[in-house]
């Protein structure tokens, strides 16, 4: 048994060899499908092919974003809109989740707060925007709102849907141990959810990050939004797109940070695809 | 089946038990199980076989106590059975592990449940584990094991809550043929180490005769208990029995008795 262990180890460790070699070789062709891009681009740009002015280039992209780090405005304006995001979306997620458990826990609960999720769910937030400005200012706590607002609904239906999609298998076998209703929710229910949940705050990131330069886009005094709409204005188009990569880079970073959470939470599933 | 057992060695004894419910499309009112009446002796192996609708596992149910008899009542070690209790342990057809617990932490899950989590029962479970044949497995996630092994997960945590009376809810229908005949030899061997009395569903006949010191056939439509068959192939029996003799009349004899009881339900064309 012991000399099968070690062989089933050894073949074990040659696959995930395999794997790395496999993953090494896609990151080369990314890599290089990227770069080529931004050659084209720079290119295309020079040559005057499109507009310079509309697309700018890589490199005139760099130059701006060297200049712009060093301006004490732009991390203003990122210390702002992180303020917004974070705030907002620790709102979606402190409320989301546990209106999401609980009504698809209970029936009577969902009875009461399902009308107001449904109807919400398909109303297009931002469409609220110049509610919230009247109510909330043009300040941060109004892009706050709509970053709770935008977040909130991914992440409280996924926690619905978790519950809803529960093992009865689980449930029977846990109520013949004599498991009371707090027992099941607690060792069956809420583990259940994690999957789930991660999805949903997934989804809701890129909600969030939409609802903060979309709020600052439409009435603010600072943000990355702002200043977006600012140079504009003056038609610095490369200042835009380093203004939009912060944003792309942001959510980047965060999809891969719940990717690191997701990897700890789960290690007792399946690996895909092998 | 008639109450002929000695009182003090009656482990479970059912008195004209009924389980009605309501069939919820219909409204009309079915009765799945008819006076059931029948004593089951400390450290016997029971099983009971029937065709398909013929109650067995609404009396599962009902012996664990998810589902309260309409008429009638079950003892169990001369208490009245009302709700799940601690007395009582089920392994199921589906292996039903928590997929985030280890093999240990689910074998330990019924005890978790009963609040009677100690290191004493650890120490118990690795010995269940053992028993089973999955020492050196304890750690593993249930969706690294094979079929056959959940499965004897499933019955380390059943062991492990130490019932007076463990049930088996058709623990072998999912596996694969040679996995399942394996694995009856193995429970026979188990059974055997722990004395625990064992109420075994299957709906198999071969599998009831290779376990059972007695076999209930159930009859549907309502279902009940047609008639009670004793197993007089000497223990310990290994695969071997199934081709003896013995063992082949008792399989065709109760499978004669379900035929004459199926085609009274018109289930069986002749």
């Amino acid at each position: 048994m012991t000399q099968g262990n070690i062989q089933f180890a050894q073949s074990e460790s040659k696959i995930k060899k395999k794997k790395l070699k496999k993953q090494n070789k896609s990151l080369v062709i990314s890599f290089v499908s990227v770069l080529m891009f931004l050659l084209l681009w720079e290119i295309a740009s020079q040559n005057e092919w499109v507009n310079p002015l509309f697309v700018s280039s890589p490199i005139k992209i760099a130059q701006a974003a060297v200049v712009m780090i060093q301006e004490v405005s732009f991390w203003e304006n990122m210390k702002v809109s992180g303020y917004e995001f974070v705030v907002g979306f620790a709102l979606a997620i402190v409320i989301g989740i546990p209106i999401g458990v609980f009504s698809g826990w209970n029936t009577n609960f969902n009875a009461v707060v399902n009308p107001f999720i449904s109807g919400l769910y398909v109303t297009p937030k931002v469409a609220l925007l110049p509610v919230i400005v009247i109510v909330f200012g043009i300040g941060p706590v109004s892009k706050i709102v709509i970053v709770f607002l935008m977040a909130f609904f991914p992440i409280v239906m996924s926690a619905q849907k978790a519950m809803l999609t529960l093992d009865q298998n689980l449930i029977k076998a846990a109520r013949t141990f004599n498991a009371n209703e707090y027992q099941i929710f607690k060792t069956i229910a809420l583990p259940s959810t994690v999957p789930f949940l991660l999805n949903g705050i997934r989804l809701g990131i890129g909600q969030g990050l939409i609802a903060v330069v979309v709020g600052e886009l439409f009435a603010s005094t600072a943000g990355i939004g702002y200043q977006l709409t600012s140079n504009g204005q003056n038609l610095q188009t490369d200042r835009m797109f380093v203004g939009i990569l912060v944003i792309t880079i942001t959510g980047l970073i965060l999809t891969l940070l719940l990717g690191v959470i997701e990897k700890r939470f789960s290690s007792w599933k399946p690996d895909i695809g092998s | 089946m008639a109450i002929t057992e000695s009182i003090q060695n009656v482990k479970l004894s059912t008195r004209f038990l009924n389980v009605t419910y309501v069939n919820n499309k219909t409204g009309a009112e079915v009765t799945a199980l008819e006076n059931i009446n029948f004593d089951i002796k400390d450290g016997e192996f029971i099983c009971i076989v029937g065709p398909s609708g013929c109650g067995k596992t609404t009396f599962l149910n009902t012996v664990v106590g998810l589902l309260k008899p309409s008429k009638g009542e079950i003892l169990l070690d001369q208490k009245k059975i009302d709700g799940p209790g601690n007395d009582r342990a089920m392994v199921f057809q589906n292996p039903s592990l928590l997929p985030w617990k280890t093999v240990l932490d689910n074998v330990l899950y019924g005890v978790e449940l009963q609040k009677l989590l100690s290191e004493d029962k650890k120490q118990e479970a690795k010995e269940f584990i053992e028993m089973v044949g999955l020492k050196g497995y304890e750690n593993h996630y249930p969706h690294e094991l094979s079929g056959g092994m959940q499965q004897r997960v499933n019955l380390a945590r059943a062991l492990t809550v130490n019932p007076s009376l463990l049930l088996l809810d058709e623990p072998f229908s999912a596996l694969d043929a040679q996995t399942r005949e394996f694995m009856q030899g193995e429970l026979l061997r188990i059974w055997s180490e722990t004395k625990k009395t064992s109420l075994f569903i299957t709906h198999q006949i071969d599998e009831a005769v290779f376990l059972a010191d007695r076999v209930f056939v159930f009859g549907a439509r309502p279902g009940r208990v047609v008639d009670v068959i004793n197993v007089t192939i000497p223990r310990p029996r290994d695969l071997h029995v199934k081709r003896s003799p013995e063992f082949i009349n008792l399989v065709d004899h109760i499978w004669s008795i379900i035929e004459k009881e199926s085609s009274k339900q018109g289930f069986v064309n002749k």
